[in-house]
């Protein structure tokens, strides 16, 4: 028998590839109790990994253990695992709270309308419980889903893209909700391809990029990572030549463009530079019209990493 | 079997317009035999047996009650991602094939039995006609564990359960096995006419099945456990294969 914790998830060396396509490739990981972020862009391999671990997909290569145990092909470990999934389809025909109810029964617990309600309070859609899924917005829906799969109270929580389609009020309601579970012990992990969402909420992040982990650890560590990298900037002034004359000068800097309307400025030290700027600007009495860095996509961000 | 997936299931499989198709299923033949019923120039029991209780209500609206009913079950919720719900549960997947399968045939049962009951008797004019009533409902019973079986089974295997059980029905059952009498062992059909014959006690003259009864019994059990039980292995082998 294991002695591993319920709320244990391990990666060894696992693939998945679907014909001559990997899907993910080699990725090792271990995780506990908190919130970990699966950050990486579309079709990087987060809802593989996801399903992985929801024991929906067997490994090519490699092990996925839940709980001290293989994931695959193993219903039991749904006592201890909820699973929100990324696809909006829900039964249109169930009431939110019957939706949830089902779920309480269908996990067996001895009071489920009790469960039930408690779920659905947390989630805070006691206002929609008694109307039908098939009239809920897509925010609304995302929610009653967290609210059935957090209904036996588990010990691992998987979400795959679970702020899709919520609004600011309701995505800070569950990011409460979130960090109120990882108090208590819970292991969330949820994927995303949001900065933002990820740097709010979680304590550790697994970046994957092309079915790669390109880094993990702790969230600060991997933004200054991704902060340090080489930046580029179009800068707009009163005067181009002079401004690039007098920044060229400055170590935060190691290239410069010249173009017809504005300069192209290359740096590696992302904070030091944008403080730089002005301060330059307004010794030399140049009026600073754009400064914009202009490879800020988060594909950008993820390939910098990869190659390091 | 659990009896909350057995029930949502129900209400899933009982959408208007599936009912809709299950209700002309069964109205037809009680229409036929109504217009038959009308005229009497023809021999009730011959016709009543080939043409309304094997023609009409085995070769077309068992499969077709069946194959819509079969791969709605657990089909249509594995094709719009509501089968997640289910099975993220820690509920053993014999369970859910058994509830899935009780769901299906326990409402193909609802539409089909009457159907074969009531148009039967209207065409035999109130008679039983030496045991071809009771005969064809047996039969129909069996027939619609057997295609549920095989279209659930059909349903956790691929993706296009519904065009591939249109072929069955429509070229493997109703032409293939008419033709060529050695295939009648791979055949459900001739399963269930050979249960009907084994029941009646019809001059052969009037309805006699390629297959022995006790063949049919016994091929259609072997049928229906085999299905469920590769459909139980298939789910719990089940993979969710969307790609990010």
């Amino acid at each position: 028998m294991s002695t591993q914790p319920t709320n244990s998830i391990e990666l060894t060396n696992a693939s998945r590839w679907y014909g001559n396509v990997v899907a993910v490739n080699d990725v090792s990981f271990s995780l506990g109790p908190g919130i970990t972020g699966l950050l990486g862009p579309n079709g990087a391999g987060k809802t593989t990994i996801l399903h992985m671990m929801a024991g929906f997909l067997r490994p090519s290569k490699g092990q996925v253990k839940v709980a001290g145990q293989p994931a695959f092909e193993n219903h039991e470990m749904f006592r201890h695992v909820g699973l929100v999934p990324e696809r909006e389809a829900v039964y249109p025909f169930l009431t939110g709270f019957q939706f949830v109810l089902t779920s309480a029964k269908l996990f067996g617990l001895s009071d489920s309308t009790a469960a039930a309600r408690r779920a659905v309070q947390a989630t805070g859609m006691e206002f929609a419980q008694e109307r039908k899924l098939g009239g809920y917005s897509k925010g609304m829906k995302q929610r009653i889903k967290v609210a059935a799969a957090i209904v036996h109270d588990p010990q691992i929580l998987l979400l795959d893209e679970p702020f899709n389609g919520t609004d600011p009020t309701q995505r800070l309601q569950m990011m409460d909700l979130l960090r109120r579970m990882a108090a208590d012990g819970k292991t969330i992990v949820f994927s995303s391809h949001i900065l933002d969402e990820v740097e709010r909420l979680a304590e550790a992040v697994l970046v994957i990029v092309a079915g790669r982990l390109a880094a993990s650890g702790d969230f600060r560590a991997i933004r200054r990572l991704m902060t340090d990298r080489p930046h580029t900037f179009k800068v707009r002034s009163s005067d181009d030549r002079r401004l690039a004359t007098a920044l060229v000068a400055d170590e935060s800097v190691f290239g410069i463009e010249l173009n017809d309307e504005h300069l192209t400025v290359s740096t590696s030290r992302f904070d030091e530079f944008i403080r730089v700027v002005p301060r330059v600007a307004k010794t030399e009495d140049i009026r600073l019209h754009e400064l914009l860095p202009t490879d800020e996509s988060l594909e950008s961000v993820f390939s910098y990493l990869v190659k390091r | 079997m659990n009896s909350t997936v057995f029930s949502l299931t129900l209400s899933q499989i009982a959408g208007h317009r599936r009912s809709l198709a299950l209700f002309v299923l069964a109205i037809v033949p009680v229409l036929l035999a109504l217009i038959f019923g009308l005229g009497d120039n023809l021999d009730q029991q011959e016709w009543t047996a080939n043409v309304l209780l094997d023609g009409l209500i085995i070769t077309i609206a068992l499969p077709l009650a069946c194959l819509i009913l079969g791969t709605s079950a657990l089909g249509s919720e594995v094709e719009d991602g509501t089968a997640i719900y289910i099975l993220t549960k820690p509920i053993p997947r014999r369970e859910i094939i058994t509830a899935k399968f009780a769901a299906a045939a326990l409402v193909a049962a609802a539409f089909l039995v009457p159907a074969t009951v009531i148009s039967g008797l209207i065409a035999l004019q109130g008679s039983t006609g030496d045991g071809l009533i009771i005969g064809f409902t047996v039969a129909v019973l069996f027939g619609i564990a057997a295609y549920t079986g095989v279209f659930i089974l059909l349903s956790v295997v691929t993706g296009r359960a519904l065009l591939i059980g249109l072929a069955y029905v429509f070229i493997w059952e109703a032409f293939a096995t008419e033709l060529f009498t050695g295939t009648r062992f791979l055949s459900i059909r001739q399963y269930c006419l050979g249960i009907a014959d084994l029941i009646a006690s019809v001059d052969s003259e009037d309805f006699e099945a390629n297959l022995g009864g006790v063949a049919g019994v016994i091929l259609a059990s072997i049928v229906i456990a085999a299905t469920l039980f590769l459909a139980v292995r298939r789910l719990q082998q089940f993979e969710l294969t969307e790609t990010d």
